[in-house]
């Protein structure tokens, strides 16, 4: 496992990963593991500790959820309706621990490395929320992960740190580990709760939203690991101190970075948010074999393509990247060198996208197939005149607001940033094309178009 | 009620309604697959796509609640270009096959496609394939051909919501998933077509009906079930003197969208017709046959001529007249008055089969049991029957006395030939046999028949009209499908031609006449006209997907899921 | 381009004819072990509903049976109170449950972006090659080996990932492919 940090820069979610004990409960006790938690609970009685200032805390943080959208948690956690609404309903909080964003692997550090970091995050958080009962819905590829996280739960139940009426505070808490079984649309929050119900992992119409109706249709929120090892650190150590890293106010705390593809030393790194990418660059060894850099996924494979050009000054951050016209996403970056051929890059992606769409909604089920079979063709040297086009078109038709989840969205973002940005590749390919001139209709100028609502932030 | 804007037409829409539903109700035509008014809204097929002032995105109509002031706009570009997206999405898969697909003509994608579609195809990719889920059996009833299907889901939603069976699930996922069983089991609930009503294409389709008749040759008539009585609302679909299936007929109080598989396959039994005139014992022929019986056909005059004579002279206590729960309550009230009150006889009885339980899925209806409406009489009209003042047959009524052998009528007139199940039963039949005189009304032969003195050839339930009494004390009409054979009667026009020979009928008298006396003197009937909309029912014409306005379920918020039904999918 | 390679209605014993996705047979009914039944009542009490435990209920079939039978799905079906379609519905949504007996080992190639650039495609070929000219999903003749490509293991660092069975192995090269394949006994 790489995990590293820049030089100077005292790590806060990684410090404890390369530490032989790292996964006991013990070393976590040594090392000052579940204080905030045991403070909290001694604090009830007092009345020093309310959910609501716990709340409050995070709020003040600015912390911005770490899964993707970059959602305020603080804000988040107010959505769930007040006692008086919901009546009798639990509150659930469910940790997604399903990584499975291609080009992200941060979570799984924790997991493997740090288990009881998420459970104390979760401890937390389920003060915060009035949760008895919280889930952590764990990839199913990750089998030994899961076995860590449901060993590490154990321990906390022995000593005392869960169940009935934890440490004489009035509080009870449960959690549960539950394993997924291999759905990439199970990350997306409704199609979340629909799997760790019963359900295939369809996403659902919102709203209601998750806060107000998740999980056997009580109010459940959802929370990346990360985020959740956010709070742990803010409650130990106050928003204030959460708040000196970062750029602006709206972009705070450590944050770690997935680094792969064509770099010398790929894996996680954690560094403050808003670090510049050629930094985090440089920390993960340069680009491989000295080669010229050629274009950054900065966000997991959903998220726009950019050139070499538009990442020189890219701070990270959900503001920086966005202003870059991407996403920070899950803070997944794959680095892709000169070497690096991006119709086949873009062919794989919606491969990927292709495989996990759930089938639901006609643009997608219909539309991530079709990209792939034209896309397929083209760099096969099948192509024809009229698909550069028609893929920017039929892109342009499958997101926003045309499916239930943004699942189509992140389909589309590969191929048009691809084409947009690296169109002559794309063209190479034709003219290498067995009959690129047998034309069912003659293209359109549509291409102009899209690249024009790229330039306004807005996929087609 | 709320009120919204719809293209600029203002409309007032139930609480509950969603934009697709206020669409419909503002005459704007929203084309839409998985909506349907009585399954949970999924949003999944996005053909309903519309504009709503303030929502930055095009949004599915079916999954917007409608609010107070809300301003739709269905029919802007944006939401027109929308619409042909997820039209060019559905039809690069689509086989192109309707020439030969038994949807076509009432397709929903095809009317869709015609509608708006885009003139031409811009893939060239293969089209997907699902080798061994295409023209697949999934049930009895029930052929499957997953290259049609657009994934809507409408079948697994009423397997899962109004049958409760949970037969169909999606299998798989993205580009390849299919609507299929579990490998072992079988789409075989009580209701099973009803999948293939709501199919919007022709993914499901029926085996019963498979290949018979283009649907745009067919006509439709306004009729009741005879499968028992719960009396389900149906359209005989028919051609050239030829019924070629039943679908339900939208009632809200009654059957709902809905029907059972039992009703809806009795429509092959209408078919056919074995007796085209009267026939009549004939002395020279009797002398000839071994079994004394001989017959001829004769004509209309000769017959009833004959069935006068014979109750004339028979004592009134040893004629028995047995009426039929598959009468109409009209003709059962006729031979109660001519037997009952002209021959004088106290023996007017019916009997009528109990059947397996059927029910119907309609919660809001009167008299709906568990979210059912349940019938359990093998006939639509035992309480029409027993309301137009034909009795019950009991043990100890003349039809038990007759069956025990302490009665021998000198006339038995049994006005339905097959009144019950029984008369297939040789020894049943030879008990009525006993009778020194029958008399039958029948279209096809049978047991019975083949030992009637006297056998009256009538239309059957497509050649004629009249109304029905359901269990929920419902009063129903039935229309005439075809004109039978010009000397063919229907069981109406026979008796009145008897009664007229008694001189208490008129042969001019309408079906309608005959309501109108039902009216004035039978309590189920009362202050009821034959015109009235809640006898009649709606026309064949309205589709169940046109029925948008009232008793879909509510949406589940956070405030009511403790009154969800079952969730989906559970046994 | 209608139909297909389906067999016509005419020629067919009424039932859905096991195919590509119906769930096969394994010719015999299931139940299961004391120990996994004991693991499966303590699953029901982590849930507020019964139902909600069918994924991980799966899971115990699966360990049990080592893939998921139709006879299984019948089983876990009855356990729980869902309906075969329903729980055969969830068996296909997700990619991990095997639908057919699998290898004793179980090599799953992680073909996504980060490993596609680290020439995954290439390794998948390779190996399948080097295994009898395997296609994917299937099982080499003496059951040791099954090849299969997946998405996205979240080792994205260790390109090309590997997963066999339920163990992760790092960064498997065409160079490296033999002494891989030789390691798994």
């Amino acid at each position: 496992m790489s995990a590293m940090w820049p030089a100077g820069y005292e790590p806060v979610l990684l410090a404890r990963v390369s530490r032989p004990d790292s996964r006991s409960i013990d070393g976590y006790l040594a090392d000052g593991g579940y204080a905030s938690w045991k403070k909290v609970l001694a604090g009830i009685a007092t009345g020093e500790w309310t959910p609501a200032k716990v709340t409050e805390m995070v709020k003040a943080s600015a912390l911005r959820g770490r899964g993707g959208a970059g959602f305020p948690c603080g804000l988040k956690w107010t959505f769930v309706p007040p006692k008086e609404k919901r009546g009798n309903k639990p509150v659930y909080l469910l940790c997604n621990a399903d990584e499975s964003e291609p080009g992200t692997f941060k979570d799984r550090v924790f997991i493997e490395k740090d288990p009881h970091q998420i459970l104390e995050g979760m401890m937390l958080a389920s003060f915060a929320l009035g949760v008895k009962h919280a889930y952590l819905y764990i990839r199913g590829e990750m089998v030994h992960g899961a076995e860590i996280l449901n060993a590490a739960v154990d321990e906390a139940y022995q000593k005392g740190l869960l169940g009935k009426n934890v440490l004489g505070s009035g509080i009870d808490l449960d959690i549960t580990i539950h394993r997924g079984a291999g759905a990439y649309i199970g990350g997306e929050e409704p199609a979340l709760t629909e799997s760790l119900e019963e359900k295939r992992g369809h996403p659902r119409v919102k709203p209601p939203f998750p806060a107000v109706s998740g999980v056997w249709a009580a109010p459940t929120i959802v929370n990346n690991v990360e985020t959740l090892c956010c709070v742990k650190h803010i409650v130990d150590r106050g928003a204030d101190w959460f708040k000196g890293y970062g750029r602006n106010e709206k972009n705070t705390g450590p944050k770690l970075f997935c680094i792969s593809g064509h770099v010398e030393r790929p894996g996680v790194y954690e560094a403050p948010m808003g670090i510049p990418f050629m930094e985090l660059l440089a920390l993960a060894g340069g680009v491989k074999g000295g080669r010229k850099l050629k274009a950054v996924i900065p966000g997991g494979s959903s998220a726009p393509m950019l050139t070499a050009a538009e990442v020189a000054n890219m701070p990270l951050d959900f503001d920086g990247v966005a202003a870059a016209k991407s996403m920070l996403g899950s803070a997944a970056i794959i680095v892709m060198d000169e070497t690096a051929d991006i119709p086949k890059a873009v062919t794989n992606i919606s491969k990927f996208y292709a495989h996990e769409s759930c089938g639901q909604c006609t643009p997608c089920r219909e539309g991530t197939p079709w990209l792939n079979k034209m896309l397929k063709r083209l760099v096969n040297g099948q192509g024809k005149r009229q698909d550069i086009d028609l893929l920017l078109q039929i892109s342009g038709q499958m997101g926003n607001g045309m499916t239930i989840c943004v699942f189509a969205d992140a389909a589309i973002a590969p191929v048009i940033s691809g084409i947009t940005k690296f169109r002559a590749e794309f063209e190479a390919y034709l003219a290498k094309a067995a009959s690129p001139d047998f034309a069912l209709s003659a293209p359109s100028d549509v291409t102009k178009k899209v690249a024009e609502r790229m330039a306004e932030g807005i996929h087609c | 009620m709320v009120k919204v804007t719809v293209d600029g037409t203002a409309v007032e829409v139930p609480d509950n309604a969603n934009a697709l539903e206020a669409c419909r109700a503002a005459g704007v035509d929203v084309p839409h697959f998985c909506y349907h008014p009585r399954f949970s809204i999924v949003g999944q097929c996005r053909m309903c796509m519309v504009e709503i002032d303030g929502a930055p995105k095009v949004q599915a109509s079916c999954t917007v609640p409608v609010r107070g002031g809300m301003v739709i706009r269905a029919s802007s570009e944006k939401a027109l270009a929308a619409r042909n997206a997820t039209m060019e999405f559905l039809l690069i898969n689509h086989p192109l096959d309707c020439p030969i697909c038994d949807q076509a003509g009432e397709c929903q994608l095809q009317d869709n496609a015609v509608a708006g579609g885009l003139p031409v195809s811009r893939t060239s990719e293969p089209r997907r394939q699902f080798p061994g889920y295409d023209r697949t059996d999934i049930g009895p009833h029930v052929i499957a051909d997953m290259t049609r299907c657009i994934q809507c889901t409408r079948c697994i939603r009423f397997c899962n919501e109004i049958a409760g069976t949970g037969e169909l699930t999606f299998i798989e996922r993205g580009g390849h998933t299919m609507v299929w069983t579990h490998e072992g089991h079988q789409l075989d609930n009580e209701w099973s077509a009803c999948a293939a009503d709501v199919c919007p294409v022709g993914a499901l389709t029926t085996k019963e009906f498979r290949f018979r008749k283009r649907v745009w040759w067919l006509k439709k008539t306004a009729s009741v079930c005879p499968g028992c009585e719960i009396g389900c609302n149906i359209s005989i679909e028919h051609r050239e003197q030829v019924v070629h299936r039943f679908l339900p007929r939208v009632n809200l109080g009654v059957n709902d969208f809905w029907m059972c598989d039992h009703g809806r396959f009795l429509a092959e039994s209408l078919n056919g017709r074995d007796f085209l005139k009267p026939v009549v014992p004939d002395d020279f022929l009797k002398a000839s046959e071994p079994d004394g019986r001989g017959r001829r056909e004769t004509n209309w005059g000769e017959a009833l001529g004959l069935v006068h004579e014979k109750l004339t002279a028979a004592k009134p206590a040893a004629v028995l007249a047995i009426g039929s729960a598959n009468l109409s309550t009209e003709e059962n009230w006729l031979l109660a008055e001519l037997f009952g009150k002209t021959v004088g006889t106290p023996n007017v009885e019916f009997d009528a089969d109990q059947g397996p339980l059927r029910r119907i899925r309609n919660p809001k209806a009167i008299g709906a049991d568990g979210g059912f409406l349940k019938g359990t009489v093998a006939a639509p009209n035992a309480r029409g029957a027993e309301a137009a003042g034909v009795r019950k047959a009991s043990g100890e009524s003349a039809l038990g006395r007759l069956l025990t052998g302490s009665l021998v009528p000198d006339v038995l007139y049994v006005a339905d030939a097959a009144f019950s199940a029984r008369t297939a039963d040789p020894a049943f039949v030879a008990k009525l046999r006993k009778a020194k005189f029958l008399v039958v009304h029948a279209r096809t032969r049978s047991a019975l028949t083949d030992v009637a003195d006297v056998v009256l050839p009538v239309s059957g339930l497509t050649g004629k009209d009249g109304s029905f009494l359901n269990v929920q004390g419902r009063v129903q009409r039935f229309d005439v499908a075809f004109v039978p054979p010009p000397i063919v009667k229907t069981d109406l026009e026979v008796l009145l031609h008897l009664g007229q020979r008694f001189g208490v009928f008129e042969t001019r008298w309408t079906t309608a006449d005959v309501f109108g006396k039902l009216a004035a003197t039978v309590p189920a009937y009362g202050g009821l006209a034959w015109d009235a909309p809640a006898v009649v029912g709606l026309p064949p014409s309205v589709s169940p997907a046109a029925s948008y306005d009232v008793l879909r379920p509510p949406r589940t918020s956070v405030d009511d899921t403790d009154k969800l039904p079952a969730a989906a999918g559970k046994a | 381009m209608s139909g297909g390679a389906g067999t016509p209605v005419s020629e067919q014993a009424g039932l859905p004819r096991e195919g590509e996705h119906g769930a096969l047979s394994a010719g015999k009914a299931v139940s299961f072990s004391p120990k996994a039944l004991a693991r499966f009542e303590k699953l029901l009490t982590r849930y507020p509903t019964k139902q909600a435990a069918l994924l991980p209920t799966l899971w115990i079939a699966q360990e049990e049976l080592g893939w998921i039978s139709r006879e299984a799905v019948d089983y876990v079906a009855s356990l729980l109170g869902l309906s075969p379609a329903f729980v055969w519905g969830v068996t296909t949504f997700y990619t991990m449950y095997n639908r057919a007996p699998v290898g004793k080992h179980l090599i799953q190639f992680c073909t996504s972006i980060s490993c596609h650039l680290a020439g995954a495609e290439e390794v998948f070929a390779e190996c399948r090659k080097r295994l009898g000219d395997l296609k994917p999903g299937e099982t080499t003749a003496d059951g040791r080996f099954t090849v299969i490509e997946v998405e996205c293991l979240a080792q994205c660092d260790k390109a090309p990932a590997v997963m066999v069975n339920d163990d992760d192995c790092a960064i498997i090269t065409k160079e490296n492919l033999e002494q891989f394949l030789g390691g798994l006994k």
